[in-house]
């Protein structure tokens, strides 16, 4: 059986992001990056198939060359292999267009089940894996919190609100993950996994290996554009009120009037 | 059968010949059990390691600490006069001519006998009392889960001791009535305790004396050599273990774990899971405990009832390595153990010998290593398991793992965005490296005082008294690094070596050369483990440095405080590096402080419960917390002030002092904190 999780490098959620000087988007200048948290949640439950179904895990990234290092996060993991696509062409593409790269490196891999995590948490947009399962023609089963693979066909869990539901497909198909870091729990590397990873086998390809067209992805193909970007509010230091009781219930509902305009 | 005559010196030949033979045999599979262990040097410094027998083993310099340990003293020289004396009963016994005072002259033999008297007489007292503290008292600390075998054991070695001392009284007393009557006979008068037993004696027919002289060589010297025979089998096994194990202690810092080689590619496996895996000095440690139980008496872990108590560690480890080194060594213990389904083959060291709730429990506090009378080192032994539990198998408290996470990515254990590091210092008087080049010392704060707002204050209090005195100085800011200090004692060597070597280059592109710190882990890491990767800068914990301002007089704390405050020494300040006057010299230079110590105060300093990574872990097991019962410690002495010196015990005993709802009366501040108080600083 083959796997293959698509997995995307992110800014750690911790880094304080800092807006481009375009507003259109961030500055990537100081940022730690991470593997998606939901991709390894992904990468995760590969895993698990290969250990209980010797399945042969791949993992293919699309970005540029510093991506190489969340793909050798995953194979420290234990993945198998990785592929990553490295195309300046590919630049500023929507979520279409990176879906097609990923579509089209998958038409030149054997899998049997395609697993990533149903967002990344960088621009929350929820749609490349499901767009990926639509250009590939094969079902798509999402946000699961379980997996399960049995004559030919995958099965998964998603919670309902208050429920849960069981999804089947027939292979191959594409699921996505959801649930949180406690539902997966996704392995730490072991220094021996760390070791070998750095010898296993990963790919890098151009647009030209998959025949796509640079027209067809990018910044200028994209159908969707970010017209712009903006941070929050920076939080204040919280403010003790002083006083007695009355006096402090007058401020109290004077700077939630004026100040904090919500009553 | 009259000893020193044919046949009796013949047999007596026979039979001490065999007794030796068995004991070398059974030494030799030991000695062979240790060699299974790794390779490590131990063989530097010689001279410092013969000084140390003299101190440790003769002087017996460490057993003395408690007063159970006088005892010890005594049966211990006791012992080897006795021995002095057996040599000479021995010896008459191949020979009924021999006797000491024929070449070493009356006079020295009659000292010789006249101590040996005094301090056989005195050994009786001392194993009395041994009994009755064992038998009567049964301190807390004696006990082992296999009471009636350890009491069983201890029985037989303080009754073999005090067997063996009547049967020498006994002989001696006989041995000088037979010296009166025969021409040229000699019996030191000095030897007043044999001369007066003899009394017991007096008017029997040589005869029957001779009869009695026989009965008590011969008991003696089956006493002895059964002695000789059941040591290795028993606690008393330390007798032979001790004394090596005192020379081989380590010559590095307590506070220095041993580098591993993560370069080499033929290794397959990192830590220890078995015996092999230990070096051979860790398998000596084994055979030189003396079941004393002063590790567990000072463990905090055991103390507040976590599944940890250092002396059973030991105690387990010594029997399975015992039993699994035969089996290493021979092929018929190998089937015995297997085919047996209890049989030691099918125990695992972590998992069964050792469980991993003990291995996680231990905060490395060293207090249990600093009062082990024969240096023995357990927390590397810990280490070294957590190393193969991180390493080879990602085992470990599931808390960690996002710990280890936010070191790897923003290189402090709260995964606080990297970049914040240094938004601390924003509106004090303090420049970066960056901004300033050289300087002469660098500040090197440390993730709890970037990050941790109850941190942040000791390190304004920090830069405050720094400006004060005028000293040049710098910090990293956002370029500061986490030091690794914990992901090391959690076992993560690979982290670890990571960012040790990424802080040693900034720091080294900066051409630092002094370095002040103001938290003892952070100390201890750049100051004794950072060496190993070329990190070589003059290290400063900020109580040496601000001790010396003071002194001279840079720094005037003039404003007094009315205040009772009790001082806590932080392990890695105290034990690992004895730092222990100058914080308090700092707080006695506070006019109007009172300072009163606890109990368990310097080198038996309570740990506050967070070092080794503790910090990050749950604390669910046991039936008390470790930060609770070292608070309770000090609020037993009423003291309106804690004074520590390190920002994870500031955080514990703050934590300590919420869960009495104490907080809002006892505060918890540093040294830096108190002095920045009692100077005033112009920022303020
Ligand atoms: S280092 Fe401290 S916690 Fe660990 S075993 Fe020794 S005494 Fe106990
Ligand atoms: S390890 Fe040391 S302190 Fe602990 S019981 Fe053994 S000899 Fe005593």
């Amino acid at each position: 059986m083959d796997v293959i999780v698509l997995l995307k490098q992110v800014p750690d959620t911790e880094t304080k992001i800092k807006i481009d000087a375009d507003g259109k988007s961030i500055d990537t200048s100081d940022i730690k990056w991470i593997v998606n948290p939901y991709d390894e949640y992904a990468v995760e439950a590969a895993l698990r198939l290969q250990e209980s179904d010797g399945a042969m895990v791949t993992i293919l990234s699309m970005g540029p060359e510093r991506a190489v290092e969340a793909i050798r996060t995953a194979l420290a993991m234990g993945a198998d292999k990785g592929v990553l696509v490295d195309d300046p062409a590919t630049e500023g593409s929507d979520a279409l267009g990176k879906a097609k790269v990923l579509a089209a490196a998958l038409r030149s891999m054997d899998f049997d089940l395609v697993f990533c995590g149903h967002r990344a948490v960088d621009d929350d947009e929820n749609q490349v894996g499901i767009m990926v399962a639509e250009l590939t023609g094969i079902p798509h089963l999402g946000m699961a919190v379980s997996i399960e693979v049995a004559d030919g066909k995958a099965r998964i869990e998603r919670p309902l609100e208050g429920a849960k539901v069981t999804l089947e497909a027939t292979m191959p198909a594409l699921v996505t993950f959801g649930g949180a870091h406690a539902v997966w729990n996704p392995r730490y590397a072991s220094l021996p996994g760390i070791m070998k990873a750095k010898k296993k086998p990963l790919e890098q390809k151009t647009l030209a290996d998959l025949g796509v067209s640079p027209d067809e992805v990018g910044a200028q193909a994209a159908k969707m554009q970010v017209t712009s970007m903006g941070l929050p509010k920076e939080r204040q230091a919280g403010r003790v009120l002083e006083g007695d009781t009355d006096e402090k219930a007058k401020e109290l509902t004077r700077l939630l009037h004026e100040e904090a305009k919500v009553i | 059968m009259q000893p020193g005559h044919f046949p009796a010196n013949v047999i007596f030949l026979i039979v001490f010949v065999a007794a030796n033979v068995f004991f070398l045999l059974t030494i030799h599979k030991l000695y062979k059990i240790v060699r299974l262990g790794k390779p490590e040097d131990r063989f530097d410094r010689a001279w410092e390691r013969i000084k140390g027998l003299a101190t440790f083993v003769f002087g017996q310099r460490r057993v003395i600490d408690e007063p159970a340990g006088w005892g010890h003293l005594l049966i211990f020289w006791g012992f080897i006069i006795i021995t002095i004396g057996s040599i000479e009963t021995f010896g008459a016994g191949i020979y009924h001519g021999f006797a000491y005072w024929k070449f070493l002259g009356k006079g020295l033999t009659g000292g010789l006998y006249l101590l040996q008297d005094l301090l056989c007489a005195a050994v009786v007292v001392a194993l009395f009392v041994a009994l009755y503290r064992r038998f009567v008292l049964k301190p807390q600390r004696l006990s082992y889960e296999d009471q009636r075998a350890a009491n069983l054991d201890a029985g037989i070695i303080i009754g073999l001791i005090l067997v063996l001392i009547v049967l020498l009284f006994g002989a001696r007393a006989v041995e000088y009535l037979l010296a009166q009557g025969e021409p040229g006979g000699y019996f030191p008068k000095a030897a007043f305790v044999s001369v007066a037993l003899s009394g017991l004696f007096a008017g029997y027919s040589e005869q029957v004396l001779h009869g009695w002289y026989s009965f008590f060589w011969w008991a003696h010297t089956l006493v002895i050599l059964g002695f000789l025979i059941y040591i290795p089998f028993s606690k008393h096994l330390h007798l032979l273990g001790a004394i090596p194990n005192i020379f081989f202690r380590r010559s590095s810092p307590i506070g220095e774990l041993t580098k591993m080689d993560l370069e080499d590619e033929t290794v397959e496996t990192y830590g220890v899971s078995t015996i092999q895996e230990f070096t051979w000095k860790q398998l000596l440690d084994l055979y030189a405990c003396t079941e004393c139980g002063r590790c567990s008496d000072n463990c905090p872990a055991d103390l507040t009832g976590k599944p940890l108590s250092p002396k059973l560690t030991i105690h387990h480890l010594k029997e399975h390595v015992q039993k699994k080194g035969n089996m290493l060594l021979s092929q018929r213990e190998a089937a015995a153990e297997t085919s047996n389904p209890e049989g030691e083959a099918a125990k695992a060291l972590i998992g069964d010998v050792c469980v991993e709730d003990e291995i996680w429990s231990c905060t490395t506090c060293g207090n249990c290593m600093e009062h082990c009378p024969v240096f023995i080192e357990h927390i590397d032994k810990y280490v070294d398991m957590r190393r193969y539990l991180v390493l080879m198998e990602s085992k470990f408290p599931g808390e960690i793992q996002t710990v280890l996470r936010n070191w790897e990515t923003n290189s402090n254990p709260w995964g606080l965005g990297f970049a914040s590091r240094g938004d601390w210092a924003k509106d004090l008087r303090v420049k970066t490296l960056a901004e300033a080049g050289e300087v002469e010392y660098l500040y090197y704060v440390g993730c709890s005082s970037s990050f941790d707002e109850r941190g942040k204050k000791i390190a304004s209090a920090m830069v405050k008294l720094l400006n004060q005195s005028g000293v040049d100085f710098g910090i990293l800011g956002t370029e500061e690094r986490c030091c690794g200090e914990t992901a090391r004692r959690i076992g993560n060597e690979y982290l670890f070596q990571t960012m040790a070597t990424e802080l040693i280059e900034i720091m080294n592109g900066y051409k630092v050369r002094k370095i002040i710190t103001t938290c003892p882990h952070g100390y201890n890491c750049l100051k004794n483990e950072y060496p190993q990767f070329g990190g070589n800068w003059e290290i400063y914990h900020h109580s040496e440095f601000l001790a010396k301002l003071v002194k001279e007089g840079k720094l005037r704390p003039k404003h007094g405080m009315d205040k009772n405050l009790v001082f806590h020494d932080s392990c890695y300040l105290g034990r690992y590096n004895s730092i222990y006057e100058e914080p308090r010299s700092l707080l006695k230079s506070i006019p109007g402080v009172r300072l009163s110590e606890m109990d368990r105060a310097r080198n038996k300093a309570f740990c506050c419960g967070a070092g080794g990574g503790r910090m990050w872990m749950e604390e669910t097991l046991g039936d008390q917390r470790i930060n609770e019962a070292r608070t309770e410690q000090a609020l037993v002495l009423g003291p309106d002030i804690v004074g520590v010196s390190c920002p994870f015990c500031t955080t514990m005993f703050e934590d300590g002092l919420k869960a009495r709802n104490m907080d809002d009366t006892v505060e918890v501040l540093d040294i830096a904190e108190l002095l920045a108080m009692a100077v005033g600083t112009k920022e303020d």
